[in-house]
């Protein structure tokens, strides 16, 4: 009986592509991946973050922006990585690559990649003097709890784009298909915008909707003042009712008497919302949520990746 | 206009648009009954416009619109409000469809060989102008569609040849595709041996079936067939032979960013046995860096490397593992005469390293006498790639009654692209002298 030969075995293959994706980040222009997260970061914090875990709205508003910043993240990864060298993985898995060692391999990358974006957030939001968590949830360290949420909602939009990648057969294609997803990332983030109560579920879909719902909870939301009911008040403090400005002699009374910060709280006990409770509860479902998600577009992308041999010229 | 209305109202547009396709598949060639078939008449509609590509994306995007109008209707009923999604998704692809539809109508227009003012009238009231122009006399296509499918394809050898133990084998029967409602036979009773030690041509018009046959040999595609190399059965022990057949494709697939030596590395480490160690994975990557001249670049780029020096080095990928079938697509695409024939002569060598090196060139007179043997591949009247030759160069020059590469090809090539339009002749005159040669 003849000897079987053996090739190079996945583990291996896994190696020699993370190498070869490595020498790309540095050689090629994947490395500016890394300093554009830090200035779109920059920006978010310079527009949404002064209120950031301060007021149920700041905090809303600036976790939805974050959340989208790291899906944008996350999306600029790897959306080209794939279709960019179809035409090379055709031919070299014609030559024996295992495309589970491939994927494998911009998996590795691309989490080191999400890694270090996720720190350059905490690191810039933290050099703007942005409020963060102060509570943790999960591991001794609020900075941490935040900084895994920030990956994985990088690394799951990120897994999301590499299975658009090797759908798309070009890099043309794939740059058409991303703000479309990303629209749809926005609109179905369930928390930011009022959506019919029948598109709901389709807000499951999105890494959005989990990454906004961890942050959220992870800053405390429900503990939060709300100040737009306070904000209203004083825009309207000077309409006269019967010669008379009762809003504003409310506002005073209130003021003078120190129960400003109390109103705000109980405002904010009237919308509190049980999906961002501080509740470890939350954040592992959210987590949970954005980690099967990111492993469901991975295997999605081997299986259609193990057809590239049916590529037409 | 309430639901049932508007169904009603569509149901008889589409009665009368069918009706005038009927007539117009009539006069195109393409079988009546289509007409009535939906999505199957809006793919035969590009056939006749000859436009078949976009009557493909007309069909597939009619069968969407088709779904996304049932969702839509019975969300409405269910006064689901997401169904006002499918309403905008619905809309979407009708846009896609309409716009569709006019780029067919305008190849139909051309290929009636009337006037561009008809498109309007054609997108807006289809049914009604379809029937007219089905109705009248003067309205006649200026070819038929399946002229060439209909014409009957040369005769067949049609028996096995015994295969060698020290060589390539191919026995393909046929190689079909369903593509779109139809069978396509891309390559058709083609029977060969090929000894190690043989460089062999492979010769063929465009679309003659050069890349299916080479896909069918290598096994990436896999035909109704049988191939052998030496002992081996290529499709049974695929997973095995895929090391022990080297295949360079036309362009230079490889990542510009790599040093050549780097490159040279990772594809021995992916092609060579894992028994293979390091050390000796490192002299043969330095051996073949020397056998292609690559030794003074190895530390450069890949990007940086001249347009010779990179399809050595393609080459040089595959050769690493030492392949006993070593195939080369055009390996002389985009280099000048000095050059590609340096590169031949490396292949020469290769072959007579007692291996099988089977080489696709369009430009194939300036290296001719390199090569044992010519494999001369002919689309018949049928549109199938069919074997034409297959044995020694001078002998073809004999066969063919020409004497260069370039002349046979013009000699096998349809007459609509400029050839003599002679290659049903010469495939069933090489299927009466192999029959006599095989016995």
């Amino acid at each position: 009986m003849k000897k079987k030969i053996r090739h190079r075995g996945r583990l291996s293959q896994t190696i020699i592509y993370l190498g070869k994706l490595f020498r790309m980040f540095l050689f090629q222009n994947d490395w500016k991946v890394l300093p554009m997260s830090a200035i779109i970061a920059g920006l978010v914090c310079f527009a949404v973050g002064s209120n950031l875990y301060k007021t149920m709205e700041g905090t809303l508003t600036g976790a939805f922006a974050l959340a989208c910043v790291c899906v944008w993240n996350g999306f600029f990864n790897s959306i080209q990585s794939i279709c960019r060298e179809r035409a090379i993985v055709k031919r070299e898995h014609r030559a024996g690559l295992h495309i589970s060692s491939y994927v494998l391999a911009h998996m590795i990358y691309q989490a080191v990649l999400c890694f270090l974006q996720a720190i350059i957030i905490i690191v810039v939001c933290t050099g703007m003097r942005i409020q963060l968590p102060t509570a943790s949830l999960v591991t001794p360290f609020p900075l941490v709890d935040f900084g895994l949420t920030l990956f994985f909602i990088t690394y799951s939009a990120d897994l999301l784009a590499l299975l658009v990648s090797s759908i798309a057969k070009t890099t043309t294609t794939a740059m058409t298909i991303m703000p479309f997803l990303l629209i749809v990332q926005l609109l179905f983030s369930g928390g930011f915008f009022d959506l019919p109560q029948q598109a709901m579920p389709l807000t499951n879909l999105t890494v959005t909707k989990w990454g906004l719902t961890a942050l959220c909870a992870q800053g405390d939301y429900n503990s939060l003042p709300m100040v737009s009911l306070w904000n209203n008040a004083v825009k309207m403090k000077n309409v006269e009712v019967d010669g008379e400005k009762p809003l504003l002699e409310a506002l005073v009374y209130i003021e003078e008497n120190d129960m400003r910060d109390e109103l705000l709280l109980q405002s904010a006990q009237q919308n509190q919302n049980p999906n961002y409770a501080f509740d470890i509860e939350v954040i592992n479902r959210c987590w949970s949520w954005l980690i099967i998600w990111g492993a469901v577009y991975a295997i999605i992308t081997i299986l259609l990746l193990e057809k590239i041999d049916k590529d037409k010229r | 206009m309430s639901i049932s209305a508007s169904i009603v109202n569509q149901i008889l547009s589409y009665l009368l648009s069918s009706l005038g396709l009927y007539l117009i598949f009539g006069k195109c060639g393409v079988k009546k009954i289509w007409a009535w078939v939906p999505f199957v008449r809006e793919y035969h509609l590009g056939v006749c416009a000859d436009r078949e590509a976009e009557g493909r994306i007309y069909a597939k995007l009619a069968v969407v619109s088709l779904v996304a109008d049932i969702i839509y209707y019975c969300l409405e009923y269910a006064k689901i409000s997401a169904g006002a999604l499918f309403y905008a998704i619905a809309f979407a692809i009708l846009i896609a469809e309409f716009l569709y539809s006019a780029r067919l109508f305008l190849g139909l227009i051309k290929m009636f060989g009337k006037s561009r003012k008809w498109l309007p009238l054609l997108v807006i009231m289809a049914g009604p102008v379809l029937l007219y122009w089905g109705l009248s006399p003067k309205y006649v296509p200026k070819k038929k569609a399946t002229e060439s499918e209909m014409a009957a394809t040369a005769k067949v050898l049609g028996t096995d040849i015994a295969s060698i133990k020290d060589g390539l084998t191919v026995n393909i029967t046929d190689r079909t595709v369903i593509d779109f409602f139809k069978k396509k036979i891309l390559l058709k009773d083609i029977h060969m041996c090929i000894p190690k030690g043989h460089m062999v041509l492979l010769l063929g018009g465009s679309g003659a079936g050069k890349t299916t046959y080479l896909n069918a040999v290598t096994g990436y595609e896999k035909a109704n067939a049988n191939v052998t190399l030496g002992e081996e059965d290529v499709y049974f022990d695929y997973v095995k032979m895929m090391y022990d057949i080297g295949f360079v494709p036309q362009q230079d697939l490889m990542r510009g960013n790599d040093t050549v030596a780097l490159t040279l590395s990772d594809a021995a480490t992916l092609r060579l046995p894992s028994s293979v160690s390091a050390a000796e994975r490192k002299k043969r990557v330095k051996e073949v860096l020397e056998q292609f001249g690559l030794l003074a670049v190895k530390d450069n780029l890949v990007e940086k490397l001249s347009g010779g020096q990179r399809k050595r080095l393609s080459i040089a990928m595959e050769f690493i593992s030492d392949p006993t079938l070593f195939i080369l697509d055009e390996p002389d695409s985009g280099l000048d005469g000095v050059v590609a024939r340096a590169l031949f002569e490396k292949l020469r060598a290769i072959a007579d390293e007692n291996k099988i090196v089977i080489v696709i060139t369009h430009t194939p007179d300036r290296v001719i006498d390199l090569f044992d043997d010519v494999i001369v591949l002919a689309k018949d009247s049928g549109r199938t790639g069919r074997l034409a030759w297959y044995g020694p160069v001078d002998k073809a020059y004999e066969f063919f009654g020409k004497s260069s590469m370039e002349e046979i090809l013009l000699s096998i090539n349809q007459k609509d692209e400029g050839g003599e339009g002679r290659a049903d002749e010469f495939v069933e005159k090489y299927a009466d002298y192999i029959r006599e040669e095989v016995g």
